[in-house]
């Protein structure tokens, strides 16, 4: 569905696309995540074609970006991070205007906004002003407004910012929804749990490079095995400490509050050693279990936390 | 029959501008400001008069008084109109989600200017029952009117399209008012300043340098019914130079010249616009066209001196 090569983007000499290289398979919902400059919004608004690369090329469904804005654009729903709606006009009307700017039929228009306004839960505030919305609403509305073409790729940038807990989670529902319904969407998020439960792929930016990208599992794998060892002790956290640096090669003692989480890329044999040990040693251990890294110690991983 | 369907962006600024209650309170105040100028004109002929009733010159004389405020608040509104369409999508930001629908440039910047100037023309056209105040005086053919109205249109449409400009080079919408206001006083007072210097450098230039067309005064004045366009010539400040008479074609008239000039500014300011609003339009192309086209002949000239420090 989206193929991009060596793509770039430059604002005069802060690059904020770099070289980046990506694939997205059809029916896969791609994760985007970075810190703040990063690039993700940047890559967004090019696959858009609302903003032309410095260098590379990217393709959506076989159609070159950069050549065929008019095609992408009948190809791609975008959701802005930050967007503004038209207050004066009601939420039908706002939906047919966009539904119209499409070169949609009137007919055709009629029936689309019915099922979408049904789909995004906003039917019985189909005759209410824009201006009248909760924010929540607002947001509802704006993915209802990318949807309103039939997009086959949807562009996502940070759908739930700013949303209470409950929209957020409406949100995610209605993602699943799409996801459900077999469209490729690519999303940004900072809201990382969020996103390892929704996306099939995830990719990591930094500094506009792509510092990772890959299926969940791949990713989990890439990063240090992707597991991490959980203890918890009642008492002598300092001789626990000793005996978990002995076998980990720990430069500091990892207990806090006499609980320690620790990267961990041994096999099971070793889980037994250590805990054997730390029995035979007399130390009280309360718990003892294994846990895999989830998306944002991964993130915390990779990224070095530099924006430019 | 078939529907007359409207551009989407025609049709919500259609909707968007005539749904609140601004819209007739502004209709009403612009007729407002041209009853009174009408009836305060009339009052101080009739306080003046040795006479009751009213001479044959007050029917021009109203007309004459009525044509140039009405181009001056043409002058005035259009530019609140138009020098914040794009500006103001920018900061409501809802611009990028225009762009991103099927709606060409091309499409969005003239029909943004064309939802503008039609509110500019519901202006002037309700403005006529004024002008047949003037017919009952007599002493104005209908064909003048015409090509008065013809003026406002052309005037409007030129400060609109300089409007639309500014809003698509300027983010602020402040600053794009600002900037279109500034231009419309140099076309309204600064080309004056420039031709009365001319006229001072060479006394015997018989003629009105051709940047004086480009002022809507000098067409609205090029207008006017018989021995008032001269007058108004005269106290335009240009004494008793003969209108048209350097231009190379002086059959034509000073509004004719103005049309001209006017369609050429227009033309050149919404190509400009439109160039400047498509992200990614023939323009960029154009550029990357270029940048690649450098960066090849960069490649070709490195595999020169490859092949010259290493030959065969």
């Amino acid at each position: 569905m989206l193929r991009i090569e060596n793509l770039s983007k430059k604002y005069g000499k802060l690059t904020a696309v770099d070289n980046l290289s990506l694939h997205v398979e059809s029916g896969s919902i791609f994760g985007l995540v970075g810190p703040n400059g990063a690039g993700k919004t940047s890559t967004m608004k090019i696959l858009a074609a609302l903003l032309a690369p410095t260098a590379g090329r990217a393709w959506i469904a076989g159609e070159e970006v950069s050549t065929n804005p008019a095609r992408i654009r009948q190809l791609v729903g975008y959701m802005p991070d930050f967007f503004g709606v038209y207050d004066d006009l009601k939420v039908e009307e706002y939906l047919d205007f966009y539904a119209a700017s499409y070169a949609m039929p009137v007919r055709e228009r009629r029936m689309i906004i019915g099922d979408l306004l049904e789909l995004v839960d906003l039917s019985h505030k189909r005759y209410a002003y824009v201006d009248s919305l909760s924010r929540g609403m607002k947001q509802r509305l704006c993915l209802a407004r990318s949807l309103v073409h039939d997009p086959s790729l949807l562009i996502l940038d940070e759908p739930a910012s700013g949303l209470d807990p409950r929209a957020r989670v409406e949100m995610r529902e209605l993602l699943k929804e799409l996801k459900s319904m077999g469209k490729t969407i690519i999303i940004s998020s900072h809201i990382l749990p969020e996103l390892s439960e929704l996306c099939t792929h995830i990719g990591i930016m930094e500094m506009g490079k792509l510092v990772i990208s890959g299926t969940n599992e791949e990713i989990v794998h890439h990063t240090r095995g992707g597991r991490t060892l959980q203890i918890r002790v009642i008492d002598r956290a300092e001789e626990a400490g000793l005996i978990l640096q002995d076998e980990l090669g720990l430069a500091e003692a990892p207990f806090f509050n006499n609980s320690a989480v620790l990267p961990f890329s041994g096999d099971d044999e070793d889980l037994n050693r250590i805990l054997t040990r730390m029995v035979a040693s007399g130390i009280p251990v309360a718990s003892f279990s294994e846990g895999s890294n989830n998306l944002e110690d991964i993130f915390m991983q990779v990224t070095k936390g530099a924006v430019q | 029959m078939k529907r007359l369907v409207l551009n989407p962006v025609l049709d919500k600024e259609f909707r968007s501008r005539m749904r609140t209650w601004k819209s007739p309170l502004l209709i009403s105040l612009y007729l407002g400001v041209l009853a009174l100028i009408t009836l305060g004109y009339y009052w101080t002929q009739q306080q003046s008069a040795f006479y009751a009733g009213f001479g044959p010159e007050v029917g021009p004389q109203i007309y004459v008084t009525l044509t140039i405020f009405q181009l001056m608040l043409v002058s005035f509104v259009t530019p609140a109109f138009t020098a914040g369409v794009i500006s103001g999508e920018r900061e409501r930001q809802t611009l990028d989600l225009l762009i991103c629908t099927r709606l060409s440039a091309t499409s969005i910047i003239l029909n943004k200017l064309l939802a503008s100037i039609a509110y500019i023309l519901l202006l002037i056209i309700s403005s006529l029952p004024f002008f047949s105040v003037v017919y009952f005086f007599g002493g104005v053919l209908l064909s003048e009117i015409g090509q008065v109205f013809l003026v406002y249109l052309m005037t409007s449409l030129t400060f609109g399209a300089i409007g639309v400009f500014c809003s698509t080079v300027f983010r602020k919408t402040q600053v794009s008012v600002v900037v279109t206001y500034v231009i419309v006083f140099f076309f309204l007072a600064g080309t004056v300043v420039i031709t009365a210097f001319l006229a001072s450098v060479s006394p015997n230039f018989s003629g009105l340098p051709l940047i004086a067309y480009l002022n809507p005064v000098v067409a609205l004045f090029s207008t006017f019914p018989g021995s008032f366009s001269q007058e108004m010539f005269m106290s335009f400040g240009v004494g008793g130079r003969v209108v048209g008479a350097n231009t190379p074609a002086s059959n034509l008239l000073p509004w004719q010249y103005n049309f001209i000039g006017d369609g050429i500014i227009i033309v050149l300011f919404l190509i400009l616009a439109i160039i400047l609003l498509d992200p990614v339009g023939r323009f960029s192309r154009l550029k990357q066209l270029f940048r690649r086209k450098r960066k090849v002949q960069v490649e070709i000239d490195d595999e020169e001196i490859k092949s010259e420090a290493h030959p065969g």
